[in-house]
């Protein structure tokens, strides 16, 4: 092993200590030092170790890498996924005082995934081999004659337009047949809460959130290659949605740990002052956007303060982003983040930016509440539903919540879903108070 | 329990995805590069002129939220100065002070600037058009001389002046040696000494290459046809510019009658009239008869148009042009119907078999939309068996 193994390895078991003192329970972690091109290639596959090859990747790696030359980007600091034990990744070129920072952090990180209720679903054990098997699968279509990369793409990119259009929530619901058993029951018995012309033929009798598995199971004609491509991407979804659901809360957990670990630790002022200067970058907030470690970081030391430590681990445990908000940010912790709301206006040449509103009262801190908990916890990504199947066309509807969705990119959504389905499609939706259809 | 472990690279993991997306960018550049050329005035441009392509389809689509006020996004001020109402931002992504607020986050942004040098490049390099490459062109040949070692005999004007000099050098020390006393006498050339160069003579290739770019610019000739005329004017210029040195284009624009041109007035100027064909190739003629002699320019021409001919100047037209064929390296018809027009019609005109019907070198394509274009233009400079 290594001098700077060693050395981790040494605050890795202070650090530890510290954690364990105040009953913290994660997985076990295995770092990997990477240098800065490997962490750049471990972050364009979200730290999994292996994952399906998209092109996407690739562009995400020349994004991150060009925004990293250009100094638009930091060096990155942390990576840790979900697994047990816990994948995270040092970046051999960050100083001391930030590997042992970025350790801290990221035994908060594997406390979280490892009992927060909303990851309860995501079998962390295999996690690593799902994914291999999965990128392996995909390689062999890839490499299959008959199948080849542009046809692997293609519907990879059709899955990708579907992204967590899963059940968000992860609750079950009832498959078809029960459905229709029950609601022929209930036709039978004459349920007067069921409309008169009400038609047990229709495809799906409920809305259909989970838009992939109703396709791989209601397409007739699609080859097996096809729905395994399918379920990958709809596993690859269902895995990072607690993920989206919690980013606030995961982060200001994980800052909220290492800040208090590193503060036990005794450091000397070599490693202590580097350490704050570090941590006051990452907790700072960042004007028109939210910075999830800023927002979780406050709200876990406000909860402290007023309720105790004890809610804090009872939030960690029962929160996602959504209800911790809702519950633990009140009017003077929204003055004291000075949030506000903001939106464009006007037409497309002259169009312009300005404030709606900002917490100066209660009506304030109300109006931009509803604002922020619509674009936090996957609530920013439009909910697609399956409504109906006339003929063979698959009908969408688009949940709209006051937000119209962008048609250049529902046009191209639906194209490339059309091809999924191997039929004509449409999406319902309301631009501009009025229903619109894109099909 | 942590464990730590030296990650070694073994293989640079991203490598075939990266690649993936090149390859998706150069394919975006190409398509959008009929756009580009819609909007400037770059067919006969040097090569330094750089443009901006945007590239389209790297986006990863999926449903989102569109940028409107309906859609409100929260921040949180670092400072206590934001009002209800503050502009915060506007549409050309100036930043105003305060909030540090401005265009949303992930604007992926795909421009691409290149010169028209490397956009030429990216078309025939890069792209899988191997027969584009390898087609050996006709070239037009002409006799040219060179020097090929020297002689004892020929005449005065190939003598070598040097070279006779060092000979009768080398002679006068020679014969010095032997008699030492007559060193102040003159010491003749002698015709022992002389030398001459030897020529040899030898085919050369015309590197110059004269295009005609003609276009009917009659009331028929709508700006979307004009525009697929424009795209595909400009690969052809890139490519022939690419094989010869010395490039000369000449625009004919034509109603019933040919005239020169500029490119300006060549793709903007729309004029009223009927169409004779036929005017445009003889009119080439005539500028071939004057300026461009066969025996020593490469002659390409390219007419654009909508096929709608009166029909008593087909037979005419037709005569023009196996004239025209008979000197150049090769002649393109490209009959240009916009898709919805071309339901309307046959789609084809009588004018497209009648130049099908003319023979080598002449080729003729129909175009009906933007995409054709690219293979349009594989047709002409592709594999003889296209």
């Amino acid at each position: 092993m290594s001098d700077v193994l060693k050395e981790l390895t040494r605050w890795d078991e202070t650090i530890c200590q510290v954690a364990r003192g105040h009953k913290l329970d994660w997985f076990d972690i295995a770092y990997e030092t990477v240098s800065y091109f490997d962490m750049l290639g471990a972050m364009a596959y979200h730290g999994l170790p292996s994952h399906y090859p998209h092109w996407s990747r690739g562009k995400a790696f020349e994004l991150m890498h060009i925004g990293y030359n250009a100094g638009v980007e930091g060096l990155p600091y942390e990576l840790i996924i979900n697994s047990s034990p816990s994948i995270a990744y040092l970046m051999v070129e960050n100083p001391l005082p930030l590997q042992v920072l970025v350790m801290a952090h990221c035994v908060g990180h594997s406390d979280f995934f490892k009992n927060n209720r909303t990851f309860a679903g995501t079998r962390p054990e295999t996690a690593i081999s799902r994914f291999r098997n999965a990128r392996n699968r995909v390689q062999s279509y890839i490499e299959d004659p008959s199948i080849g990369i542009e046809a692997v793409e293609e519907v990879i990119d059709a899955c990708r337009a579907l992204s967590y259009q899963i059940d968000r929530r992860g609750r079950r619901r009832p498959n078809e047949k029960e459905l229709l058993r029950s609601y022929s029951e209930r036709v039978r018995d004459g349920d007067e809460s069921l409309p008169d012309d009400f038609n047990l033929d229709k495809v799906p009798l409920e809305p259909e959130y989970d838009v992939f598995k109703f396709i791989s199971e209601q397409s007739k004609t699609s080859p097996a290659w096809r729905s395994d491509l399918i379920a990958i991407i709809r596993e690859e979804s269902l895995y990072f949605m607690p993920q989206i659901r919690t980013k606030i809360m995961n982060e200001g957990w994980a800052c909220f740990w290492h800040y208090r670990i590193m503060n036990e630790m005794d450091l000397p002022d070599s490693l202590h002052i580097p350490f704050i200067k570090n941590h006051n970058a990452v907790v700072r907030p960042t004007g028109s956007t939210i910075n999830p470690y800023h927002v979780g970081f406050e709200t876990f030391k406000h909860i402290e303060q007023k309720f105790g430590l004890d809610e804090c681990f009872l939030a960690r445990e029962t929160m996602n982003d959504e209800s911790f908000i809702r519950q633990y940010i009140d009017f003077e912790l929204a003055e004291k983040f000075n949030f506000f709301s903001f939106s464009r206006k006007g037409k497309k040449d002259s169009s312009f930016i300005s404030v709606d509103d900002i917490i100066d009262d209660d009506d304030g801190w109300s109006k931009v509440k509803e604002a922020f908990i619509k674009q936090i916890g996957g609530n920013s990504i439009p909910t697609i539903y399956v409504d109906d199947t006339v003929d063979n066309t698959l009908v969408l509807r688009h949940e709209h919540d006051g937000r119209d969705i962008d048609l250049n990119y529902a046009d191209k959504c639906v194209e490339k879903i059309k091809r999924l389905w191997g039929g004509p499609v449409k999406l319902l939706t309301v631009i501009e108070n009025e229903s619109f259809e894109v099909s | 329990m942590s464990t730590f472990n030296e990650h070694r690279t073994t293989a640079d993991r991203s490598a075939n995805d990266r690649a993936r997306h090149k390859k998706k960018i150069e394919r975006a550049i190409r398509d959008g590069v009929i756009d580009v050329v819609s909007e400037e005035s770059i067919i006969g441009q040097d090569g330094k002129k750089r443009i901006r392509i945007p590239v389209k389809g790297l986006r990863e689509w999926q449903f989102v939220y569109g940028d409107n006020e309906g859609t409100k996004r929260v921040g949180s001020s670092p400072g206590n100065d934001i009002k209800r109402g503050q502009v915060i931002g506007r549409s050309d992504g100036q930043q105003q002070p305060g909030a540090g607020a401005g265009n949303s986050a992930g604007d992926e942004f795909y421009e691409v600037e290149v010169s028209l040098e490397e956009l030429a490049e990216y078309l025939f390099d890069s792209l899988a058009l191997p027969d584009l490459e390898k087609k050996k062109f006709r070239t037009v040949e002409t006799k040219s001389t060179r020097r090929h070692g020297l002689r004892s005999k020929g005449i005065p004007p190939r003598l070598d002046k040097r070279e006779s000099a060092i000979r009768r050098i080398r002679r006068m020390v020679a014969t010095k040696k032997e008699d030492k006393t007559d060193s102040a006498e003159t010491f003749p050339f002698h015709e022992d000494d002389l030398r001459y160069h030897h020529i040899k003579q030898c085919p050369k290739e015309s590197t110059s290459a004269v295009i005609f770019l003609m276009m009917d610019v009659s009331g028929s000739m709508t700006t979307d046809i004009k525009f697929l005329a424009r795209s595909f004017y400009f690969l052809v210029y890139q490519f022939i510019h690419r094989k010869y040195d010395n490039v000369k284009i000449m625009f004919i624009g034509h109603t019933t009658e040919a005239f020169e041109t500029d490119e300006d007035s060549f793709f903007k100027r729309g004029s009223s009239g009927g169409t004779h064909l036929s005017s445009a190739p003889e009119l080439a003629l005539e500028i071939i008869d004057e300026h461009f002699h066969p025996s020593s320019w490469n002659i390409y021409a390219f007419h654009c148009s909508d096929g709608d001919n009166w029909e008593n100047d087909n037979a005419k037209a037709a005569e023009m042009y196996r004239r025209l064929c008979q000197i150049s390296q090769l002649v393109g018809y490209v009959e240009i119907k916009p898709e919805s027009e071309a339901v309307k019609w046959l789609k084809e005109s009588s004018m497209m078999s009648i130049m099908s019907n003319i023979g080598k070198p002449m080729k003729a394509v129909l175009v009906t939309k933007a995409l054709d274009i690219w293979p349009a233009f594989s047709k002409f400079f592709g594999g003889e068996n296209e």
